[in-house]
């Protein structure tokens, strides 16, 4: 009886023991298998955010501005090319970040650039044209204005523009009666602008000045260049002007 | 009954991530700049954030969709979405008209607002699915029933937890008598 029971006490702690181990050895490999499934996943991860860095249409904009095949023929500087910094900003009439940067910095940007301080290159271009004509009709006004009356004026219709910008949701967008009068307004004489801006005479460059900025590598508005470098610092896009100006002063 | 449940809410929300991860891939730049709309995080943030989110979309929808690291997964995925209902909840209360940028094309957009009590109440119904997934634990068709199995001793749960058989010197007597 007792020789028997601590046989099969014995037995039974043989296999408990091996039943133990089995136990150890199988989370074992449990803990390395998470831990794999855990080194791919951070792996993928980690991988695609290298690859949207490497993808960000900013570098394909510094690449195209670096080499020189982005300067436009369509555009508006203020300040001299000998200045330290240089700024491009690529805009659309319409587009409401464009709007918050010009009335937020575009006043003491063209301070600092009358002032020595920084060459300021505005390339206007079209991309919310889905919305109704109003981009490039407005487009079209400025560089009718530009042809007409010169950078200066060209520079006054333009932040009349943005100071008066048109809600992206309107329905019905301001009429050519309305760009002739910013115009006016600006300095133009009426007489030579209207019928500029009444039929579209520079459609052409319209498209042009879009297209170059599309091979410029820009994709939306606002695109802002500070000395070759895509600048978009900021928490809002009051912050990203407010940076912008401190950066240049 | 409760694991095909699970099953189906892993392939819903899954689905949901991959397809907005995937769709916002190609544009990082549109991705930062629909993080930035929040006016939410410090500048140096939004970069980072905007590149990280897509990729971490899409693995986070793999791992839903295939079950690997079902829990875990389920457990981020009620978190992420967590934070995007308090992002559309602060855009909301501050009066930003922006759109979620949930599935690309972020950024402002003049009729938003009247979206954000529908986003927030998809986004919600998505948490209820993730901490449903993570409640039962273990579903169908799950990778992790594969990378985790219990080859040593059997039976073991499904779900990967160790209710292993305590054994008695009795029931091996017994084991013992039916070999």
């Amino acid at each position: 009886m007792s020789v028997s029971r601590s046989k099969a006490q014995e037995r039974a702690e043989r296999h408990a023991a091996a039943q133990a181990a089995a136990r150890r050895r199988e989370r074992r490999r449990n803990l390395l298998t998470g831990l794999a499934v855990v080194a791919v996943i951070a792996a993928l991860v980690g991988g695609g955010f290298l690859i949207n860095r490497a993808n960000d249409s900013a570098g394909a904009i510094e690449d195209a501005a670096a080499s020189g095949t982005a300067s436009s023929d369509h555009s508006l500087a203020v300040g001299s090319a000998d200045a330290p910094h240089s700024i491009v900003i690529y805009e659309d009439f319409l587009c409401p970040l464009c709007g918050i940067v010009e009335q937020t910095a575009g006043e003491r940007l063209t301070a600092l650039a009358e002032a020595g301080k920084v060459r300021l290159e505005y390339r206007p271009m079209v991309v919310l044209d889905r919305l109704g004509p109003y981009s490039a009709d407005a487009l079209n006004a400025f560089f009718v204005v530009q042809d007409a009356a010169g950078d200066e004026v060209a520079k006054a219709f333009h932040d009349l523009l943005f100071a008066d910008q048109p809600s992206e949701s309107q329905t019905t967008f301001p009429d050519a009666d309305w760009l002739v009068q910013k115009a006016v307004e600006a300095g133009a004489d009426e007489d030579e602008v209207r019928a500029g801006i009444e039929d579209d005479a520079r459609a052409d460059d319209v498209a042009a000045a879009t297209k170059a900025a599309g091979a410029a590598g820009v994709t939306g508005t606002p695109t802002i260049l500070l000395d070759g470098q895509v600048f978009r610092d900021g928490r809002t896009y009051e912050e990203v002007a407010d940076n912008l100006v401190a950066a240049v002063q | 009954m409760k694991q095909w449940l699970a099953l189906v809410a892993r392939l819903v929300v899954g689905g949901v991530w991959l397809y907005a991860g995937l769709v916002k891939l190609p544009d990082p730049a549109a991705s930062i700049e629909s993080v930035r709309a929040y006016e939410l995080l410090p500048g140096a943030w939004v970069e980072p954030v905007g590149y990280l989110l897509p990729p971490l979309e899409v693995v986070l929808g793999l791992a839903l969709v295939l079950g690997v690291m079902t829990r875990g997964a389920a457990v981020l995925s009620a978190l992420l979405l967590g934070a995007f209902v308090f992002g559309i909840s602060w855009a909301w209360s501050q009066g930003l008209e922006i759109d979620c940028g949930c599935f690309g094309d972020g950024g402002p957009n003049p009729d938003a607002a009247a979206e954000y009590p529908w986003e927030i109440a998809r986004d919600v119904g998505l948490i209820a699915m993730s901490v449903f997934v993570v409640a039962v634990g273990s579903s169908r068709l799950a990778l992790d029933g594969v990378l985790f199995r219990h080859r040593a001793l059997e039976p073991t749960d499904i779900d990967g937890s160790e209710h292993l058989p305590e054994l008695t010197p009795d029931q091996d007597d017994q084991q013992e008598i039916e070999r």
